[in-house]
């Protein structure tokens, strides 16, 4: 039993989780820089073989099938054949894969994470919320669980047993057993990993919303969560909806009363298509 | 005939399938590639989208279901819906608000 964890043990542990890829953090320094460029994104991404070559493979298996020997060999190429903002974005999502396989997490947790990321993408699309910033906040945005389950799998595992028998939630049942919960955690992890304020604050406040003062990417996070819930993005048994932000909804211009089919329709077929990163 | 509008992951899409919303792929930033809806997908059309990292389309499709079959599906997205909203207090407007958009996809 952790009792109440401290801000020091969090960090200490988060040095023993599998690295996080340097390049990520890159990529999200570079989106304020006017001046970021196709080289800078290849300079990024040679401290990095693993991820450039996953790159380099999902658009040369493209390029081939549309015309054979047209293979691409190198990250400028698959840049000036996609452009330089897709390949950010599946730097982005690959990056974040490559880390899910070494940190040994169900692919279940890794595909909610990916669903939460094209809804908050969709959702940003229409409230001028950069789009990498929504994304890998919602791909990070559980991260403080993945901790809880490295390190006290036994208190991890009695918070999902108290959540499913529906007696409680998730934040109730994981202040009983840590003294605090997984939005706190994460983005303490988020911070020791030099990620931008927005995005730890949207870690930070995605269950309440409301203290998030103001920041647009914590409303976008929050609600991109109950969206893939409540459209059962992914094969959860415990997908469920307990809670949602008016003030969130309000801050995003939301309108539940609008067509809201088509918004609906893209996020599941986006997110259909972005979980498959995630089972590689 | 009775059809309905689907949005599919593009490994789901096949030449034949006739688009039910225009579809357009960005390349180098920039809209690229447009294709109309009521335009049926070719072979062709399925390698330049691959090409340009297309992620879904909209599609029009048959309803071939009969009325029956069609009220039990909805019966049970309405049972699904329900579960999953078994905790939430639906006399807030934004909760409710957002059971019935979810409601009326099923339903679409």
């Amino acid at each position: 039993m952790p009792g109440q964890l401290s801000r020091q043990e969090v960090v200490e542990q988060t040095g023993l989780l599998p690295a996080f890829p340097r390049v990520i953090r890159g990529i999200l320094d570079s989106l304020d820089d006017d001046n970021a460029s196709t080289g800078g994104l290849v300079h990024l991404l040679q401290q990095d073989p693993v991820i450039t070559g996953r790159v380099i493979a999902l658009a040369s298996s493209a390029a081939v099938s549309l015309r054979p020997g047209a293979a691409v060999h190198s990250l400028a190429g698959a840049t000036s054949m996609i452009g330089l903002a897709k390949v950010r974005e599946i730097v982005l999502n690959v990056g974040v894969a490559e880390f899910a396989r070494d940190s040994q997490m169900s692919s279940c947790f890794w595909e909610h994470s990916a669903a939460v990321g094209v809804a908050a993408q969709e959702l940003a699309r229409h409230s001028h919320v950069s789009l990498d910033y929504a994304l890998i906040s919602g791909l990070l945005h559980d991260i403080g669980q993945l901790w809880m389950a490295r390190f006290y799998p036994a208190e991890f595992h009695a918070v999902h047993c108290l959540v499913a028998d529906g007696s409680t939630d998730i934040i109730k049942a994981e202040q009983e057993q840590f003294g605090t919960d997984h939005c706190w955690v994460g983005s303490v992890i988020a911070e020791s990993w030099g990620l931008p304020a927005g995005v730890v604050a949207a870690i930070r406040f995605h269950h309440h919303p409301g203290a998030g003062q103001g920041e647009k990417l914590v409303s976008v996070v929050h609600v991109a969560e109950v969206l893939a819930n409540a459209l059962d993005l992914t094969p959860r048994r415990d997908n469920q909806v307990t809670d949602l932000s008016a003030v969130a909804c309000e801050a995003l211009g939301l309108d539940w009363e609008a067509d809201m089919n088509y918004l609906f329709a893209k996020i599941e077929a986006r997110s259909s298509h972005a979980c498959a990163v995630f089972r590689q | 005939m009775v059809t309905r509008l689907r949005c599919l992951p593009f490994s789901s899409i096949d030449q034949g399938m006739v688009l039910g919303a225009p579809l357009t792929v960005p390349e180098q930033g920039v809209v690229s590639f447009v294709l109309p809806a009521g335009h049926e997908l070719t072979e062709s059309n399925l390698r330049q989208m691959a090409v340009r990292q297309a992620e879904y389309a909209c599609v029009c499709e048959e309803d071939s279901r009969s009325d029956e079959v069609r009220e039990m599906e909805w019966a049970a997205s309405e049972k699904r819906l329900q579960e999953i909203f078994r905790l939430a207090d639906l006399s807030q407007p934004a909760l409710a608000g957002l059971y019935g958009a979810v409601l009326r996809l099923r339903k679409s």
